[in-house]
């Protein structure tokens, strides 16, 4: 008797869910939003320039923890349209068989040229069809809505004074060969700026309290005057708040594009 | 104590009572099983419907995770060590971290360590919810179809599992843990969202009770099958609920705090008896007990970085020259622990040795005392209350 007053108490709380609607999403005609941060299949970008962003510094390569990603790297050439010399990868190829999902590569990209995807890929009948080639990995920009995540973001995110940890690796790091066709002509391109105005990396720049606090209290008129006056002081921290501008002056362009890109 | 060493030298005690032991019908239960959690093969020695002898035989899930962590580098360890405790990753990542960081000698921000505590309880929920629809179904039709309630945790367990995804991306294997604290930062309406999370799954546990534990039959099914005695469940290194139903108090959280469970009381649910049911009592109070914890920290998360060392960069980032550490945490089976010997790798970028204490593993020692004198039938029960997870078990 006592099962059996149990066993009706059981029915009425399934009879309680049978009420409920229904949670299950009917997956391939009803598609579940996806949250902005969800990471499946990946894209390489072509940056604010039009030209492609990786420039084959083998960093995703050697980070990725099942070995899925292979680059050949291409030498050194001429950028048809900027015309400063950079990085290439001739071929790019990511096998998504063996992919763990892990986001490093994206994390550690340093021009913000992978990125995740937030559709994924659709099933193939071989298993060629998972295997990103270059092409596949350009064309992904513009078929696939695509994560949030960039290395700059997520960068940023982990470490919000970042320009202050960041320019000692790039200095004495061992990714200082892998950066130094992206990094050179923007610091460069950034210093002179620099010069020119000095408060300008002051705005741009996430926290310039530390690293430049002369530039940022001294108003946009004062600034003429003020490498001369103090000789000895300045050039440290232009240096700094150049290399700043670098990464922070590519980041917003690099977002703006992709935010376009998405349909 | 002399009780519990005969027991531990020889844990078939009842097989004297046959001879020879040819006559007893040996039944492969596993390693395809549907009940064995995984991929996990006991041999049963029968005598009739009962059990006189359990041999269990590990190891078909074997990856050599360890090994393959001595030729990783530290920071490439973290989405590694994810696939061990596929239930509970969060508290894989936070396990190797907290080790990797006690042997740096990093303080992780005390923002981080709210969201790690944050995101441990929430692992806990989901893991505990899980338990609680495939120990239903290792029941099987004798609670009114066990998969409904199946069913019904699954679906309570989405709800959680979709908060990890809004903050991390993924579903499962977070990758979100980073050394010095975390690689994620919560997204501005997260808080909210846990809390209505919350809100359905406090509303569920009761319906999950009056199907369970409030059940005549589950009662029947559960009551006085198993019984553990908590010292030998200590001799033979068993923690956490299982542990904790035996009569043990002892929980890692209020014990030896870690995270930010210094900084909130954890009120550690134990009961008595060690059988199936207590296992049960147990889990199903941690489940409250981890609702209330969540919901405590969510709206006091500290402003502030979560990361409290340089983010990842580059692959030999890294560098531990020497060093030996053994860091434990409470991860929903128990006692997770890493024990690393630094000084691996070229540059020592890599740990030398990399060995993962599971609970799971402990647990499962325990089957050849707890199977002894049973039916068949139980023996799926006692193995679904110990809540082995094989990924952890052979790592």
């Amino acid at each position: 008797m006592g099962h059996f007053i149990d066993s009706i108490r059981a029915m009425g709380t399934t009879l309680r869910n049978f009420l409920r609607p229904p949670v299950t999403v009917e997956y391939p005609t009803v598609i579940r939003p996806r949250p902005e941060r969800h990471r499946v299949s990946f894209a390489l970008l072509i940056d604010e320039t039009g030209d492609e962003a990786c420039i084959g510094c083998l960093a995703c390569e050697r980070i990725c923890p099942s070995q899925v990603i292979a680059i050949k790297q291409a030498p050194k050439r001429e950028s048809k349209v900027t015309g400063k010399k950079r990085g290439y990868a001739d071929d790019f190829t990511l096998d998504l068989e063996a992919c763990i999902f892990c986001e490093l590569c994206v994390q550690v990209c340093p021009t913000d040229a992978i990125v995740m995807c937030r559709e994924p890929e659709v099933p193939g009948f071989c298993r060629e069809d998972l295997v990103l080639t270059m092409d596949k990995l350009y064309a992904n920009q513009k078929d696939k809505a695509l994560s949030w995540g960039t290395a700059g973001k997520l960068l940023e995110m982990q470490d919000p004074a970042r320009g202050k940890a960041e320019a000692k690796p790039a200095e004495g790091g061992e990714d200082k060969s892998a950066e130094a066709g992206a990094e050179k002509p923007k610091a460069k391109a950034g210093k002179a700026k620099a010069a020119k105005s000095a408060p300008e990396p002051a705005k741009s720049a996430p926290e310039p309290a530390k690293s430049a606090p002369e530039p940022a209290v001294s108003a946009p008129g004062q600034s003429a005057a003020l490498p001369p006056a103090t000789d000895a002081k300045p050039p440290a921290p232009v240096e700094v708040a150049a290399k700043e501008v670098a990464p922070a002056s590519g980041l917003p362009q690099t977002a703006e594009t992709t935010t376009k890109e998405i349909p | 104590m002399s009780v519990v060493k005969a027991k531990r030298q020889n844990p078939h005690f009842r097989l004297d009572l046959y001879e020879p032991e040819a006559d007893l019908m040996v039944l492969n239960f596993g390693p395809q099983h549907p009940s064995t959690h995984g991929v996990f093969r006991m041999q049963l020695h029968l005598d009739g419907e009962k059990i006189v002898k359990a041999v269990p035989d590990l190891g078909y899930l074997h990856r050599g995770v360890e090994k393959l962590c001595e030729r990783l580098t530290y920071v490439q360890i973290t989405p590694i060590v994810d696939k061990n405790d596929y239930v509970s990753p969060m508290h894989n990542e936070q396990a190797i971290n907290m080790a990797f960081e006690k042997l740096l000698g990093i303080e992780v921000p005390r923002r981080a360590r709210y969201l790690r505590t944050i995101f441990a309880e929430l692992q806990r929920m989901a893991s505990h919810l899980l338990w609680l629809g495939t120990f239903a179904l290792d029941l099987g039709g004798a609670i009114g179809g066990g998969a409904s309630v199946f069913l019904h945790c699954f679906r309570e367990r989405e709800l959680i599992l979709d908060l990890f995804e809004e903050v991390t991306g993924a579903r499962f294997h977070y990758n979100t843990h980073t050394i010095g604290g975390n690689r994620h930062d919560i997204t501005p309406g997260w808080a909210q969202s846990v809390k209505s999370a919350l809100a359905v799954i406090e509303s569920r546990i009761p319906e999950y009770e009056s199907i369970t534990l409030s059940n005549g039959i589950f009662f029947e099914r559960t009551k006085g099958i198993g019984v553990l005695d908590g010292e030998l469940a200590l001799e033979l290194g068993i923690t956490g609920p299982i542990l904790r139903a035996s009569g043990v108090d002892h929980d890692l959280r209020r014990d030896a705090p870690y995270h930010a469970y210094d900084e909130i009381e954890v009120k550690v649910a134990s009961a008595e008896g060690g059988d199936c049911w207590a296992r049960s009592v147990v889990r199903l109070a941690e489940l409250r007990e981890s609702l209330r914890i969540v919901r405590a920290l969510v709206d006091a998360v500290p402003e502030g970085p979560i990361c409290g060392y340089k983010p990842i960069k580059l692959v030999g980032q890294v560098k531990i020259p020497s060093g030996q550490v053994y860091s434990a945490m409470e991860s929903s089976r128990g006692e997770l622990g890493t024990y690393v010997i630094a000084g691996g790798g070229e540059g020592n970028v890599s740990p030398y040795r990399l060995k993962i204490r599971p609970p799971s593993f402990h647990a499962l020692s325990a089957l050849p005392y707890l199977l002894p004198g049973h039916m068949v039938a139980d023996a799926v029960v006692i193995l679904g209350s110990l809540d082995p997870i094989m990924g952890e078990v052979d790592r």
